[in-house]
């Protein structure tokens, strides 16, 4: 996901037109009401929609959910329980990993995934 | 839309004629048909034309509170390219509000293709009826001076399209004959014989108005223009 200048709301909208759904069609594909989908595109709203309703924005969209949910400045729903079930390890691997380049991380997703084959 | 040398009206629009406003309506429903691969056919999709054809900024907000007027349907902003029309307007919150949403957008439509330019002649001469960050027009329910008069008349060709009304009715019918209002059962809603005679003719042609997802009252103005309801029986009926 680009568009790091724009506000959610502005990017939302953006994709929303760019696939061709009117503001009404698109509020009852992802089970909101059309007065609070456009408050959301306006970023007129106290806090972000729920990481439920971010979910289903993506996958109508066709964008990743992670990151549809972290640019709306929600966290996907998984990673809280992931983090506390190893506290010891998974705040230190995150702070270790912060800075590292994207091709970097990458690769040590990569190197994570085989890992976890081997284990398998 | 060609300007022709008429006569500016008080808020700052000309006189336009019905057939110009109509052929215009019918130009942007030909416009978005040719893009968006439609055939034109009820109900009009003027949400996508509003958005994805004419690529103005669309939102529902609370305009009653925005811009202190009771009655407020909806407003444009031409410099922003922005159309809102009031939360109380929300189809989903209140289903029986989707024609006057419909057309409240069609209205706006309206206004962008017909009174744009003028906007923005009197804009460049120092002229503004607005200013920015002001809506060019806000748009009741109960004030119809002539620039809302015209965008209510391109709205209802816009959503009805004269050819696609002749159709509907040809297929309801069976054939192209008009109806007048005496060969209808008179419905009595008041001591008024226009209001009784409005809301006989909008019985009548409240099945069709759901067919364009339109007010029984914007369905009956339309028939009577072209004529397929009429007011008096003609001599050549029977």
């Amino acid at each position: 996901m680009t568009d790091r200048q724009k506000t959610f709301g502005q990017v939302l909208r953006a994709r929303r037109i760019a696939k061709g759904y009117s503001l009404r069609k698109f509020a009852e594909l992802v089970d909101v009401s059309p007065t609070y989908l456009s408050q959301v595109e306006r970023d007129k709203v106290e806090s972000p929609p729920t990481v439920e309703r971010l979910n289903r924005m993506a996958d109508v969209l066709g964008e990743s959910r992670d990151e549809f949910v972290s640019f709306a400045g929600r966290v996907p729903e998984d990673l809280p329980r992931i983090i506390q079930s190893r506290p010891d390890k998974f705040p230190e691997l995150l702070r270790t990993t912060k800075g590292l380049k994207p091709d970097q991380l990458r690769e040590l997703i990569e190197r994570a995934k085989e890992m976890k084959k081997k284990e398998d | 839309m060609a300007r022709t040398s008429s006569t500016l009206l008080r808020d700052g629009v000309p006189f336009l004629r019905e057939k110009q406003m109509e052929a215009e309506a019918q130009l942007l429903l030909e416009e978005y048909a040719q893009a968006h691969d439609w055939r034109i056919a009820a109900p009009v999709p003027v949400e996508e034309i509003i958005e994805l054809h004419l690529k103005l900024a669309f939102a529902i907000e609370d305009l009653r509170a925005l811009l202190s007027v009771d009655d407020v349907l909806g407003a444009i902003w031409f410099t922003e390219k922005e159309v809102r029309v009031d939360v109380r307007l929300d189809p989903s919150a209140n289903p029986s509000s989707l024609s006057r949403y419909r057309f409240t957008l069609a209205h706006e439509a309206g206004h962008w293709r017909l009174h744009r330019q003028y906007y923005q002649e009197d804009r460049n001469q120092g002229k503004l009826f607005d200013g920015r960050g002001q809506p060019a027009f806000i748009c009741r329910s109960s004030m119809k001076p002539p620039a809302e008069w015209q965008a209510d008349f391109f709205a209802g060709c816009m959503l009805m399209p004269r050819n696609v009304v002749r159709s509907a009715w040809q297929d309801w019918r069976g054939n192209l004959d008009p109806v007048a209002v005496q060969q209808l059962p008179a419905v009595t809603i008041s001591t008024d014989s226009k209001e009784n005679e409005n809301a006989t003719l909008e019985r009548f042609c409240r099945s069709l108005a759901g067919q364009f997802e339109v007010s029984a009252e914007a369905m009956r103005i339309r028939l009577e223009n072209p004529r397929f309801l009429l007011r008096e029986v003609p001599n050549t009926l029977f």
